[in-house]
């Protein structure tokens, strides 16, 4: 909200500068954002008063008007086509400043001098206020000469103020007068009585009447002006108004406007001539009815909008805005203006669904003070008959009511207080709460009973007061200690333990750690060719997201992996590049679950592109290398995986393992399709990897092994086995069939080629037997080797 | 006697002055063969002591391993001397340019703000915190109702919320986790909640998705005296020494009293009206806090009239933003490689 300073004094004198006033607010809950010095650009601007204007002798578009400056006078060449002689304008001699920062001079039009310049609204860095085109006309009693600035109070300041949703209170001038006298100490309140209207048939015109359908709507006031002449506002409401960000319409709708800033209570002003019926009805939109608000907009509305209808026909959404067809016009000759108490959450629900924040949905949104609904009618009459057009106004105020407002009672006790604040002086926490505007209505030593202003709607429990007392004494009063540990140890916990593990891990082996968005362009499911079939599919999708490319919740962390390495890609990165990441998948839930949120460990290798450095060979990945990094980013948590092979719809199909951890798969090591690098544009390969965090939980207690005291005996074995038979499980028959004494096996050497059968490869182990209670003899060794032998030969194998 | 006493002289002399000229392991070596080989002078001379009267072996004989002894220590002397000199000619030519670039992988690199979460962690687990999570995705309940949030609520507004096809929402702060946390464990409690949350706002110091670390600690007779301990304590960990700080009065709906926690400014102090961190204010704005509302502790199951509490929430972006000096946040998401590795690699 913007507030002028100055206005603001004239409701409660603060005897600070606007920063400090500032600096108050905002510690105190009301968060200044910004001062603004609108005009602070101008300089050595005055009033002058048109003494004689003619057109230019050569030029018969210009006009040359000579400009009394209060005993000087200036002579001045315009294009302007508005002015008359005796006319008041804003005038800048040479050497003064305009808002754009323009230093004005003299000028020649065609042999005639032009001495400085006459202004127009924009020139003074207020476009808003202009009422036609052309220079600016000031009102006429202001006197030739005088600084503009000081005679159109320009020298102000605009606070740009954050205020908060539970304060719909502090939208206003009156709000906010009474907030910075509670938190500014020495600051007096200026007395601005609010009265209740005449309440009574209206004498000048014939109404029927108001009728009240929709709870929603608890309190209506219409007041009348039968005869109004519209017109633009006088120069000090438009001013005001621009400095409050409000745009000037016209007098009319103007005043409402005006009103409100000072009350807080929004107003709307029908032409009365153009609703469709003497009488108001305010009920509930049915669903699917269409309604054109003032802005041209059309609406479907649905149940639970308020509407104010008029022969049963809508005239404006209530709170929100009025309709286009009974808006003020150039052509308005009578006007009915509503002020009424709309339930904040209905006009919100409103407002947030059509999108429509207007300056009333807003303060009706967070509640207006019921007690000012009809006092704010008396401030437009008092407004309207100082205004200097010509209205007939009808003094008599249509209410109708079916609700009326308690004033709520809070006690605050001297316990509760202590307990938060540390603190436990009633006496002078009352003395604050009073500065509020809260009455005191009975005092204990242990407890004070407060009566709280309608306006006030924020506060409720006893802790809306011990906030109101802990922020207008300051929080720095509060001492700061630091809580005992009554009750054991922070705990670090397992999933947090077992990702620093990983991690560490993870960066140690040359991965570099990213975080990527947890919504993903729904296109990676097709891109990874991932099937219907397969759970990964069906990810939840946003109904409202920022783009496409960030709609669907992911469901693996390969595609922000792999989207990362495009962006390093496409930024012309050519190292060789490692990244990981630790994260959240969104799967579709299953048996009865809503969803499954599984926390992940994913990476991805890229060898680098062609890149002349030394050593280059040495980094370069493959599946088995990623191989070893599963098993270490595993074995940080004591844990030993296991591999099979396996089959992922973005995997290589003959490089891709599934990887378990105690039999039960827990993810996938793969090389990805050549076909979707190519379709990503990424020269592969790529090899990456993914691990449910959850099954790396349990961190296994670490088993150490045997001391060896006699040294090993070796012997080699070599033999051919099918192809598709993986070595793991030649191992398995190696280990099952070497006896007690075979105590480790090497695979060192796997050939596959020519003196080989098709379909077999050759795989060579180096065996080392020993006894832990003695050093063997060879011959020993030599029976168990050839036993083992024999027996391999027996399962088929075929020994080389 | 004599002449064999002068012979011993004489292979003593010339064995120590060709010992002096041998230069490398293999002359010393055959001058070791020379001597003391099988056929070597020394070994023959042994051998003829046979020829020598009885009464004369035993002079000659300790005499002739004299020598030998002396011969050895000399040879060993030598070849020490050899070796190393030798050891040095080789390593001098053997050079291997250390400032040539490593072979193999070095460290990777963290995230600066997974780094930065996880030092907060460490820091309120040492206040006895122990970490809590929740799911992201979540619902209306938990999200807004049982935070005091009401639909159509204009608090609603602080926080626009992304919703899913099945109806539920992405947590838009790590708050649902502080009911969720009581309805389980009850009070006494004391927990933190690191996280994801998402909110539908993207600008330079806004990403849709952002991290949050939400603190809670219900208790008997609970101050805003302790809030302000430990958030004090925690300003002072995570920046390295103790900072300025100032409690404004705010507004949250799950708490009352509310308040924002401004940190005095660690590039400036306050002192440098065009500091960029601060933007002159000389504060920094870190976390929103306040004593937890009687109504979020009903929510969560407990009594209000004889336990309170205290909740915060920190974005710990920001913190590693300003750890780090960075200034984009939208980029911490993007995965960078020379960004993250600040540069190389
Ligand atoms: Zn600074």
């Amino acid at each position: 909200m913007r507030i002028s300073w100055k206005w603001l004094n004239e409701f409660c004198k603060i005897p600070l500068s606007p920063e400090e006033a500032a600096e108050r607010l905002t510690v105190t809950g009301c968060e200044v954002e910004n001062i603004e010095r609108p005009c602070s650009a101008l300089k050595g601007l005055v009033v002058g008063k048109i003494e004689r204007l003619q057109i230019h002798p050569e030029r018969p578009d210009l006009f040359v008007a000579e400009v009394d400056l209060g005993g000087p006078r200036a002579q001045c060449v315009t294009a302007a086509r508005n002015l008359r002689e005796g006319d008041t304008v804003p005038y800048g001699a040479p050497g003064s400043v305009i808002a754009d920062g323009t230093v004005l001079g003299k000028r020649t039009f065609d042999s005639v001098v032009s001495v400085g310049m006459m202004l127009s609204a924009e020139e003074i860095g207020l476009p808003g206020i202009a009422d036609e085109f052309g220079i600016l006309r000031l009102p006429a009693h202001l006197t030739a000469g005088e600084d503009l600035l000081k005679a159109l109070n320009l020298d102000d300041c605009i606070l740009e103020i954050s205020i908060t949703p539970n304060r719909g209170d502090l939208l206003s001038l009156m709000g906010l007068a009474r907030e910075c006298y509670g938190v500014i100490e020495g600051s007096t309140l200026e007395k601005h009585e609010l009265k209740l209207p005449r309440i009574g048939d209206p004498g000048s015109i014939s109404w029927e009447g108001v009728t009240l359908e929709d709870p929603g709507c608890p309190l209506y006031g219409l007041s009348f002006a039968p005869s109004v002449q519209i017109g633009p506002s006088p120069m000090e409401t438009r001013i005001r108004l621009a400095f409050s960000g409000i745009r000037s319409i016209n007098n009319i709708v103007d005043a409402t406007n005006y009103i409100m800033l000072v009350t807080g209570q929004p107003l709307h002003a029908f032409d009365l001539d153009r609703l469709p019926a003497r009488e108001i009805t305010v009920r509930g939109a049915r669903e699917g009815e269409r309604f054109r608000t003032l802005d041209g907009q059309d609406h479907t509305l649905a149940e639970g909008d308020l509407l104010i209808t008029s022969g049963g026909i809508p005239v404006a959404l209530a709170g929100v805005m009025g309709g286009e067809n009974s808006e003020i016009t150039a052509e308005t000759k009578s006007v009915a203006f509503e002020s009424a108490f709309f339930e904040p959450l209905r006009v919100s629900r409103t407002a947030r669904r059509l999108g429509m924040g207007t300056e009333a949905s807003y303060r009706f949104s967070r509640g207006v003070d019921p007690s000012r609904v009809l006092p704010t009618l008396s401030c437009l009459y008092e407004y309207l008959l100082k205004e200097a057009a010509q209205h007939h106004l009808e003094e008599n105020v249509r209410v109708v009511s079916t609700r009326s407002w308690e004033k709520r009672r809070i006690s605050l006790t001297r316990r509760k207080m202590h307990r938060v604040l540390l603190w436990d002086d009633l006496e002078q926490a009352s003395k604050i709460l009073q500065k509020l505007d809260l009455r005191e209505i009975s005092a204990t030593d242990e407890k004070r009973v407060f009566e709280i202003p309608t306006s006030r709607a924020d506060l409720s429990i006893e802790e809306d007061l011990i906030e109101e007392v802990g922020r207008l004494r300051g929080y720095e009063s509060v001492p700061s200690r630091i809580p005992p540990l009554l009750h054991g140890t922070g705990r670090v916990g397992e999933e947090v333990e077992a990702h620093r593990k990983i991690r560490v891990a993870a960066m140690s082996r040359g991965f570099l750690e990213i975080v990527t968005y947890s919504f993903i362009n729904p296109k990676w499911v097709e891109w990874l060719r991932i099937p219907e079939t397969d759970p990964r599919s069906r990810g939840f999708r946003l109904t409202n997201p920022i783009s496409q490319e960030q709609s669907l919740m992911r469901t693996t962390l390969l595609p922000g992996l792999l989207q990362a390495l495009q962006t390093n890609l496409r930024s012309g990165w050519k190292d060789p590049i490692r990244l990981f990441e630790v994260g959240r998948v969104f799967l579709p839930g299953e048996e009865g679950e809503d969803h499954r949120e599984s926390l992940r460990m994913a990476g991805v290798s890229w060898n680098g592109k062609e890149r002349r450095v030394l050593h280059e060979t040495s980094l370069k990945d493959d599946v088995l290398s990623i191989k070893a990094d599963v098993m270490a980013l595993c074995g940080s948590r004591g844990q030993i995986p296991g591999f099979s092979t396996g089959h992922e719809p973005f995997g290589h199909a003959g490089q891709t393992a599934q990887v378990s951890l105690e039999g039960k798969p827990c993810g996938y090591l793969t090389s990805i399709k050549p076909g979707i690098l190519r379709e990503l544009e990424i020269p592969g390969p790529v090899f990456a990897f993914e691990l449910e965090i959850e099954s790396l939980l349990p961190e296994k207690g670490f088993r150490f092994g045997q001391v060896v005291r006699y040294p090993a005996v070796y012997r080699d074995i070599s033999l051919i086995a099918p192809v598709n038979r993986p070595a793991a499980s030649v191992e398995e028959d190696l280990r099952r069939l070497g006896g007690t004494l075979l105590r480790e096996l090497v695979l060192f050497d796997v050939y596959q080629g020519p003196g080989i059968p098709e379909g077999t490869r050759s795989l060579a182990f180096s065996l080392a037997y020993g006894d832990p209670a003695r050093t063997l003899r060879d011959e020993e060794v030599d029976a168990v080797h050839e036993q083992l032998r024999l027996n391999l030969s027996a399962k088929g194998y075929v020994l080389r | 006697m004599d002449t064999i006493h002068a012979k011993i002289e004489n292979i003593r002399e010339k064995m120590m002055q060709e010992l002096g000229s041998a230069g490398n392991s293999e002359s010393l070596q055959a001058l070791r063969v020379r001597y003391l080989g099988k056929k070597g002078e020394l070994t023959q001379m042994l051998r003829s002591l046979g020829n020598l009267p009885p009464e004369k072996r035993p002079a000659a004989g300790q005499a002739l391993n004299q020598l030998r002894q002396e011969i050895e220590a000399a040879l060993d002397a030598r070849a020490l001397l050899i070796a190393r000199e030798e050891d040095e000619a080789r390593e001098a030519t053997d050079f291997v340019d250390v400032t040539l670039p490593p072979r193999g992988r070095g460290w990777g690199g963290f995230h600066p703000v997974v780094q930065t979460m996880n030092e907060i962690i460490d820091i309120f687990v040492g206040m006895g915190f122990s970490v809590a999570y929740g799911p992201e995705i979540e619902d209306d309940f938990h999200n807004f109702e049982a935070l005091n949030i009401p639909p159509h609520h204009p608090a609603r507004d602080m926080q626009d919320t992304f919703y899913l096809d099945n109806g539920r929402l992405l947590r838009t702060h790590t708050s649902p986790v502080e009911v969720r946390a009581m309805l389980r464990w009850g009070a006494p409690l004391r927990i933190i909640v690191p996280g994801k949350v998402y909110r539908r706002d993207s600008d330079q110091t806004h990403s849709p998705m952002f991290h949050q670390l939400e603190g809670l600690l219900i208790d008997e007779d609970v101050s805003l005296a302790d809030l302000k301990g430990c958030l004090n304590t925690f300003v002072g960990a995570i920046f390295g020494r103790p900072l300025d700080s100032r409690f404004r009065a705010s507004y949250f709906p799950f708490t009352e009293p509310s308040l924002e926690m401004d940190v005095e400014c660690f590039a400036c102090s306050g002192r440098n009206p065009s500091c960029r961190i601060c933007k002159g204010t000389g504060w920094l704005e870190i976390l929103g806090c306040g004593m937890t509302h009687p109504n979020v502790l009903r929510y969560g199951g407990i009594d209000p009239d004889r336990y309170n509490g205290f909740a915060w929430g920190m974005g710990p972006d920001r913190v590693a933003m300003l750890k780090y000096g960075l200034t984009d946040l939208r980029v911490l998401f993007e995965g960078h490689g020379s960004f993250l590795t600040g540069g190389g690699y």
